[in-house]
Order: structure tokens, then sequence, then C-alpha cells
């Protein structure tokens, strides 16, 4: 391999960047890889966990159904606190060695993901309980008065406004997992952080390499973040709707701006 | 009708009727019936259980004793899913869907509940969103509402589920006070069109002029259930003579 030209910081950036450019792409794929997996599966793990957790209780319903939910709630509970409470480079270390152990061995990317996303769901699980509690009781009731069960509610009404309100949360437990995937390098999965790791050995240029991957890592999160926002703006729907026929002519249709359509309130 | 007696013309009947909140009793024993057409108007004080014997009519609550008879059978063996599409509910908040249209509002309860064609239930959707003045504004989300309009897509959405008899627990009082009108008149128009209903208000107009029967709340017990005639002008009782005079010098 050819010596960088100069033997300054930018002739090693521009040296790395030739020999080492496209493995920092790839390692940055598996980045995102392992993160939007991580997001997306540790979001429907949470949204299962706290869906169970918000089954209500009756006073009429039979014992069975209170000893499952009451058994099932405190597994939850232990499942959040643990991995909540846990460093993921620690859970990393013990699922995938302790898993080894047992004769389970984990291919690492496979692992990473798996980590990654029981992590995550851990933090969705209280965050989706709250975007669920924060969704006003009067529409659960409104719901029910029109003889909607408690399933039918929470699909219909309850959920699509949890999840809404919650988007913000999430998009920070998407940038979160794009970080915090760096510390699975120690299970040796090829991502961003690994990739860098072994540059910087190879020619014992830290400073030059982390400077690289540090830029990487916040290109990736500042177009995540921006592509978050116009997401959620889209979910809000139109600012606007239509009035539809008038006294004189029952067929014209009036767009509205939100806000300026409405006489009172 | 050639029924003898007024059995089949009975829809509820409220029998003994407690709940508790911990060791707040807030209905003591409450028993009462509403036959088919009746309007009803519950009237009294905050606290006195009006909202409460809604509610628990409704299943919102759960009654801590006592019995309602639907149809003369016990409601709570009931399928509660038809029993509520049966007793429809219209609550002082409105509690409208904030993730959907007034249309679909309107809809989804038919769709999920009894079971209609999307296009029949878009068909009677538009209808009662008709009779309550809304069809203009059936794609505006809540959020895009006054609170008048809200509660009248609210009317709409109980309507849709053809019930035999609306509760409306206090449909004006979160309202400002030029927006009290057109739901009261919607109302009115509900009650001419012989829709059985009872109504907790404190609309002392609509309770005189509008329901055939007026129940007097305090302190969890019906302390008077009589004409509007004669609770308003010869109460037998001081206290709702004491209630009326506070709440009509207002």
């Amino acid at each position: 391999m050819q010596r960088p030209v100069g033997n300054d910081f930018f002739g090693w950036i521009a040296y790395l960047l030739d020999s080492y450019g496209s493995l920092f792409l790839q390692g940055a794929g598996y980045t995102m890889l392992i993160a939007i997996s991580g997001t997306v599966l540790g979001f429907l793990l949470g949204l299962l966990v706290a869906i169970v957790r918000t089954i209500p209780v009756n006073k009429k319903d039979n014992i069975f159904k209170k000893i499952l939910l009451k058994t099932v709630g405190f597994i939850l509970n232990v499942y959040i606190e643990v991995f909540r409470g846990t460093p993921m480079i620690v859970q990393a270390m013990v699922i995938y060695y302790g898993s080894a152990m047992v004769g389970i061995n984990m291919d690492t990317l496979f692992a990473a993901i798996f980590i990654i996303s029981i992590n995550t769901g851990a933090y969705m699980a209280e965050i989706i309980r709250g975007g669920i509690i924060s969704v006003d009781k009067g529409q659960k009731e409104g719901a029910h008065a029109i003889g909607m069960t408690h399933w039918q509610s929470m699909v219909h009404v309850v959920l699509p406004q949890a999840v809404r309100n919650i988007m913000p949360s999430i998009g920070n437990e998407f940038v979160v997992n794009i970080k915090d995937s760096s510390v699975l390098n120690v299970i040796a999965v090829s991502e961003l952080f690994f990739v860098g790791k072994s540059a910087a050995g190879t020619y014992l240029r830290y400073f030059e390499v982390f400077a690289i991957i540090a830029a990487i890592y916040f290109v990736l999160t500042f177009t995540t973040t921006r592509l978050l926002r116009l997401l959620e703006k889209k979910m809000d729907g139109g600012k606007h709707y239509t009035i539809y026929g008038s006294q004189s002519a029952s067929d014209a249709s009036i767009k509205v701006e939100q806000g300026e359509a409405v006489p009172h309130d | 009708m050639t029924e003898k007696n007024n059995v089949s013309m009975n829809i509820l009947q409220v029998q003994n009727l407690k709940k508790d909140f911990g060791k707040h009793q807030v209905l003591k024993d409450i028993s009462f019936s509403v036959n088919k057409g009746d309007v009803i108007s519950i009237i009294g004080a905050s606290g006195s259980g009006k909202s409460t014997l809604l509610r628990c009519i409704n299943y919102l609550e759960e009654p801590t004793a006592g019995q309602i008879l639907y149809h003369g059978k016990d409601a709570e063996q009931l399928n509660r899913a038809e029993y509520h599409s049966k007793v429809g509910m219209v609550f002082q908040s409105f509690n409208l869907f904030s993730n959907m249209s007034a249309l679909d509002n309107c809809i989804i309860g038919q769709t999920l509940v009894l079971k209609r064609s999307k296009k029949e239930a878009r068909e009677r959707a538009v209808a009662y969103l008709e009779k309550v003045g809304m069809t203009p504004y059936m794609n505006a989300r809540p959020s895009q509402l006054s609170g008048g309009q809200k509660q009248r897509v609210a009317i709409a959405r109980a309507l849709a589920m053809d019930p035999e008899i609306l509760l409306f627990d206090e449909p004006t009082s979160a309202l400002d006070p030029e927006m009290v009108g057109e739901v009261l008149s919607v109302m009115r128009d509900l009650a001419e069109g012989g829709l059985t209903m009872l109504v907790v208000t404190h609309e002392m107009g609509f309770a005189r002029d509008v329901s055939n029967r007026v129940i007097f709340m305090d302190q969890g017990v019906i302390a008077e259930d009589a004409s509007p005639e004669e609770i308003f002008t010869n109460p037998r009782q001081q206290r709702t003579r004491e209630f009326l005079s506070r709440i009509l010098d207002k």
C-alpha cells in the first residue's frame, strides 16, 4: 500500500478515505441496518409489552385471567427494569458469550440486532405506555359508549394517537441506536466503530480515523432526524379541509385553512 | 298500540341502584323507569349524583348494587356491545375521536360494532350529520371544529348506532354561551321526533319546555320525580324549591 502524500492531518484523511472509504461506507451500512431493525423490532416488542401492561383488569374478570395478567405483568416489569438498568455493552457480552456457552453460536449481525432490539424494547415499552396514557380517557369512554371493545378502541382510536404523540421519542430512540450500536463492536460485528477501530489499529492514526468516523455518524443522525421530522408532518395530515355545499350552490366546495376556517372556539 | 299494559313500552328500569366510590356513597337507592318516547330531564346540584347515575346506566361505572333492566332483562346479562348500541351516550366533553374526521367518527361504530357495510354506514352517517346540520364539515377533524359543532357531531355519532334511548350528560355545560342554542335546538328536534332521551342538564328552559318528566336529585337520591309543570310551578319538596330558586335567580 502506498503511503500518504503528506504526513499532515489532511494528507492522512485523504489517504484513509481512499484506502478505507468503501469499508467505512460498509460499516455505516451495517450501523444503519442494526439501528433500523433494532428500532423497528424494539418498537414492536415495546408495543406488545405496553399493550399487555395496559389491559384493564375488571373486578368481575375470572381469577385465572387476573393471575395470568399479574404474572405476565411481573415478568415484563423484570424485563424492563433489567434491560434499562444495565449497560447495553454488558448485555451484549452476557447474551453473546452466554449463548455460545450453551451451544448457540449466533451470527454476529444477528446477535447485534437481537441485543439492540430487546434493549430498545425495554425503553419503548415505557415510551408507548406513556403514549397510551396520554390519549385522553374521554375518547376511550366515547368508544365504549358506542359499543366498541377494549381492543377495537385500542386499535382504531388510542394507538394511532399514542404513536403520533410519541413520534419524537421514537425518533430519539432511533438516533440513540445509530450511535449506541457502536458498543456492539465488543462482539466483533463490523459496524462503523468496529471498522474504524481496525483502520486506526492498522496505521496507528486514531485521531484521523475517528474524525472521519465522527463525521459519518453525524451525517447519519442528522439526516435521520430531518427525515423523521418530515414523517411527523406527514402523519399530521392536511392542514385544511373542505366545506361541502352551501345554501345557494350545493355542489360548491370551499377549502379552508386550519384555524381560519373555524368561526368560534 | 295494542299492548294491554305498558311493559313493552318500558325501555329501561333502574332498580335500587347504588354506587359507592370508596366510603363515599354517591348513589344511595335509585329506582325509576323510562318508557318509550319519554324525555326525562335530570336536574340537581353538582355532586348530587346525576352524572354518576347516567354513567352507571351506560356501565362506564360498575354499579355497586342494584339492577338495570332493559326491556325487562338484566342489562348485565346482555351482550355489552349490543346494549351500548341501543343505549347511546352524549358526553359533556364530546369525546370525539381526534384521529378521525367527523364523518369517520360517525362511521366507525357502525362498521365495527353493528357490522354494517362501509357503504351503508357512510350513507347513514351522512344522513345523521345532515340531521344535525354538520354535513358541510364532515371532512373536518374535531380539532378544527367549534364546541357546538363538536357536540352536534357527537350526537350524530350516537344516533348513527340507532339507539333506542340516548343519554345526555350535561351536553351543553362545556360550551360557550352562544353555542348552547345550536345544540339545544338539535336536542329539541330529536325529542319532537320521538326519540327517548335521558338528559342531565342545568338548562332549566329545556327541562321545562321539552321534557315530559323531570327528576330532581339531591345527595344521591331522587327527591322528586314529576311533570315539569309540577316541578317548576308547584314542587312538593322544600329542597326542590330551594334548588330552583338558587338556579333560576342566576
